[in-house]
């Protein structure tokens, strides 16, 4: 937390390696918490390069005393994808049809692809983890991602939905319950 | 404390996460356990928050970085950072740097040649490279003026040889081949009339021209006033 307030410090005074050693940092952060609300790589990749541009011309707008460096990075993060989200809406009310066709036939193969390698596991779970996230409403998924994939406490979630703590625990919860009724819907068994 | 199922959906994240109140962390699990549908909600969610937490995050696509900071910084970064300590060997290789340093060397050598040259040793004095300078452009003066007369007298020498006796005894540049009126018109002016007179008589004219040529081939500081006024006179 001091590094990267003293890093954002030297960026704002021009310092170009501080600013690389920031977005070195905190990139995967910034493009996992894309990709999971998105679920597309290609959009993650886009979004994500599109936050360190709006970052890079909004940091010494940044006050330390509003909050840690990350949770700033992070509300920077999830007002872009909100915008995405409402920009593609459209997009995804004509996709849902094909989707629907071919959801069974990737999650076939997927459950003939089973291997007992640790990687293969982890990243077979986090495919269904994504597909069982696409599901989720948006309000309800961004809250189970940031708590329990970005690992943020519940003051950090209130600063960055701006919303009561009381409406963070509710989204948190049922987000949850409702991601675990997909995914046992879906086939898969938990731990 | 009586608790129920919606009780257990409501707390399930907050006994999960341990901000259950004590007398709420022990009716919790007493009620879970004696309740199917609520012990299989606890362990599916207990399992899912607890895979979840193990999932490694998402690897970012190569380049990302280096693509944001070369959208930011600009690629200057990437390239100072790649070229490592032999990165300056690339502005050297600039056609207009190298273009400038033979142009400098190449004057260098120029002036050090001459200089050594008339003095015989390099003097870098700079009284003596003005001395040297002023020498070379009163020298070059002088064999220039030289060169602009001599060619005055070869081709004075020239055309007398080559040139028909008619045109020789023209005075005016445009040859014309209108008949010279026998008689001159009257002029009150004798200078004049001495400037024509010659050019009446081609003997005459032949014999000027010699004592002309004697003179040219000659110093013209020893020539005298009147021929010298005469060769100014028939030269172009």
């Amino acid at each position: 937390m001091e590094q990267d307030a003293q890093l954002v410090q030297l960026c704002v005074r021009g310092d170009g390696a501080s600013w690389e050693e920031l977005v070195r940092r905190h990139a995967r952060r910034v493009h996992n918490l894309c990709y999971r609300f998105t679920g597309n790589s290609t959009a993650a990749e886009d979004l994500s390069q599109e936050v360190f541009l709006r970052v890079f011309r909004t940091l010494p707008s940044y006050q330390p005393a509003q909050g840690a460096f990350p949770t700033w990075l992070t509300s920077v993060t999830r007002n872009l994808l909100v915008d995405h989200y409402r920009r593609t809406r459209r997009d995804r009310l004509t996709d849902s049809i094909d989707d629907e066709a071919t959801a069974p036939q990737i999650k076939d193969k997927r459950s003939t692809a089973r291997t007992p390698d640790k990687l293969a596991e982890d990243s077979e779970l986090s495919a269904q983890l994504q597909d069982g996230l696409a599901k989720l409403s948006p309000d309800l998924r961004e809250a189970v991602i940031l708590r329990d994939l970005q690992g943020l406490d519940y003051g950090a979630i209130r600063t960055v939905l701006q919303v009561p703590e009381g409406t963070v625990k509710s989204r948190i919860n049922r987000g949850r319950i409702e991601l675990a009724r997909i995914l046992n819907e879906m086939g898969v068994r938990p731990a | 404390m009586n608790w129920n199922c919606t009780n257990t959906v409501e707390r399930l994240s907050d006994y999960l996460d341990g901000a259950l109140g004590s007398a709420e962390a022990l009716a919790f699990p007493e009620h879970a356990a004696g309740c199917a549908n609520c012990t299989q909600l606890v362990a599916q969610v207990s399992g899912l928050v607890a895979r979840m937490h193990q999932i490694p995050p998402v690897q970012e696509p190569a380049g990302l970085v280096e693509t944001i900071i070369a959208a930011t910084l600009g690629p200057r970064k990437r390239q100072s950072a790649s070229a490592g300590s032999l990165g300056w060997l690339s502005t050297i290789w600039q056609p207009r740097f190298a273009m400038g340093v033979v142009t400098v060397a190449a004057s260098f050598v120029i002036i050090f040649q001459a200089v050594a040259g008339i003095s015989g040793k390099v003097e870098l004095n700079p009284a003596n490279l003005f001395h040297v300078a002023n020498r070379q452009v009163h020298l070059t003066y002088a064999r220039s003026t030289k060169f602009v007369n001599d060619l005055r007298v070869v081709y004075e020498i020239q055309s007398r040889l080559t040139s028909p006796p008619e045109s020789m005894s023209e005075p005016s540049p445009a040859p014309s081949s209108e008949p010279q009126p026998k008689d001159p018109p009257p002029s009150s002016d004798p200078r004049e009339k001495s400037q024509a007179t010659p050019h009446r008589d081609h003997h005459e004219s032949c014999a000027a021209a010699n004592v002309e040529l004697a003179f040219l081939l000659t110093d013209s500081a020893a020539a005298p006033e009147n021929l010298s006024d005469f060769a100014l006179r028939r030269l172009p």
